[in-house]
């Protein structure tokens, strides 16, 4: 999913996938995400931040 | 989408595909695992085993975490469902998953307040929305999902919400897969290893695969390409004689997994001494329950699970499915009295179910090959 805007303080960002659905999603584990971060989310967490390929 | 339409690529996928034929020995049998069931969908959805050599056989584990519940606990959280002031709430696919006496859904219909939710965050939602509630979630998942849950009784725990716990039903990949290995009655050649949950515990874990077994191991991303290049990569370190494990997904799993996601889990969780698992029956040490910092947001405790075991429907051959040593149209009520719509096995129900998995992609393929 793609994070659309991130609420640091909370830890929440809200983020969107590739059919355009919007959920709001816990990014504890992951640290501090910026708009147009693309991280993988399950069950509403996002467990970490892709990286692409070198 | 970035990440996803690159894995996707017909024309590389048939690329990779001759580059898997021309690394397998002909005469040779080789018999591949994946792990996760996220990956036995990825190879019906995209028909990856169509483009496999006839000699190259992808067996199905026990990664699949609906389809490990045993049914006892599915009847402890009906009792639990059907206490009065609880909102019982529950991911979608466990809904359905029969109990010894119905299934989620039967017991909501019967009137208990039983509820979807896509995240535990949405149960904690609805925790602060219903505060003259007790709202109940039935946790379930590999260390995929139970940072999530973990996060989430963290949270509650700091907005001091009393009404809102637990039942921990979290599963731990690697005693399962180490009971697989000394089962007597598998032959395996490799593994595709669990993409998702080594995004949380990282690759290291699976290294005494090829250090105690002598067996191969490519943990790997879910698109089609991401598994036929771990299939290549396993063919590859086979036919060099080479035994390690390799990580086709590092764009997604870091070597030493979610460092934080680690830290959160062991602050709220501990390992249960023993954990049945469907099908597998008893494993050691193969499951977490919540730590005694959070036994207070234990559904368990706080609503006396009534913890009653229940044998598997004689029927039903999941356990031999989750071990790989049937496939799914070899169980005898396959397709028939088994359905995604009547289930009697839990490898029916989930989407990550290796039968709903062939139910819904493979069965008519089956079909035209018998015919």
């Amino acid at each position: 999913m793609l994070v659309v805007e991130a609420e640091a303080e909370r830890e929440l960002a809200l983020c969107e996938d590739a059919e355009g659905s919007r959920q709001t999603v816990d990014t504890g584990i992951v640290g501090p995400v910026q708009a147009g971060d693309a991280v993988l989310v399950h069950a509403g967490t996002a467990l970490t931040v892709l990286e692409a390929a070198a | 989408m970035r990440f996803v339409d690159e894995f996707r690529d017909a024309a590389l996928g048939r690329a990779v595909a001759g580059e898997i034929l021309s690394t397998v020995e002909p005469g040779r049998h080789y018999k591949v695992m994946e792990v996760c069931g996220g990956h036995t969908h990825s190879i019906y959805k995209y028909g990856v085993d169509n483009l496999l050599p006839e000699n190259v056989e992808l067996v199905h584990g026990p990664g699949c975490p609906v389809c490990v519940i045993p049914m006892g606990r599915v009847d402890d959280g009906i009792a639990i469902a059907h206490q009065p002031g609880v909102i019982f709430t529950c991911f979608g696919d466990m809904l359905r998953v029969p109990g010894s006496d119905g299934t989620f859904l039967d017991a909501k219909a019967q009137g208990a307040d039983i509820r979807m939710v896509y995240s535990p965050l949405d149960a904690l939602r609805i925790a602060r929305e219903n505060p003259d509630r007790e709202v109940v979630f039935f946790a379930i998942g590999f260390e995929t999902t139970a940072p999530s849950t973990a996060l989430t009784l963290k949270r509650a725990k700091q907005e001091d919400l009393r009404n809102f716990s637990c039942v921990c039903n979290h599963v731990t990949i690697v005693p399962p897969l180490r009971a697989l290995l000394e089962s007597p009655d598998l032959r395996l050649d490799g593994f595709i290893g669990p993409g998702h949950v080594s995004t949380v515990v990282g690759v290291r874990p699976f290294e005494f695969i090829p250090v105690d077994y002598g067996k191969p191991v490519v943990v790997a991303g879910f698109e089609p390409l991401d598994i036929l290049q771990a299939v290549h990569m396993i063919l590859r370190q086979l036919g060099e004689g080479r035994c390690v494990v390799e990580n086709q997904y590092a764009r997604v799993v870091h070597w030493d997994g979610n460092l934080r996601a680690l830290e959160v889990m062991s602050e709220v969780f501990e390992l249960r001494p023993h954990f049945e698992w469907r099908g597998l029956g008893f494993i050691s040490q193969s499951a977490l329950k919540l730590s005694e910092a959070y036994a207070d947001l234990d559904a368990e405790l706080r609503f006396s699970a009534p913890g009653v075991r229940v044998a598997d429907p004689k029927a039903c051959q999941c356990g031999e499915v989750l071990k790989g040593v049937i496939k799914p149209f070899e169980c005898k009520v396959f397709g028939t009295a088994c359905t995604p719509e009547h289930a009697i096995g839990t490898c029916m129900v989930s989407p990550e179910g290796a039968c709903a998995a062939y139910y819904n992609y493979g069965r008519f393929a089956k079909e035209r090959e018998v015919v």
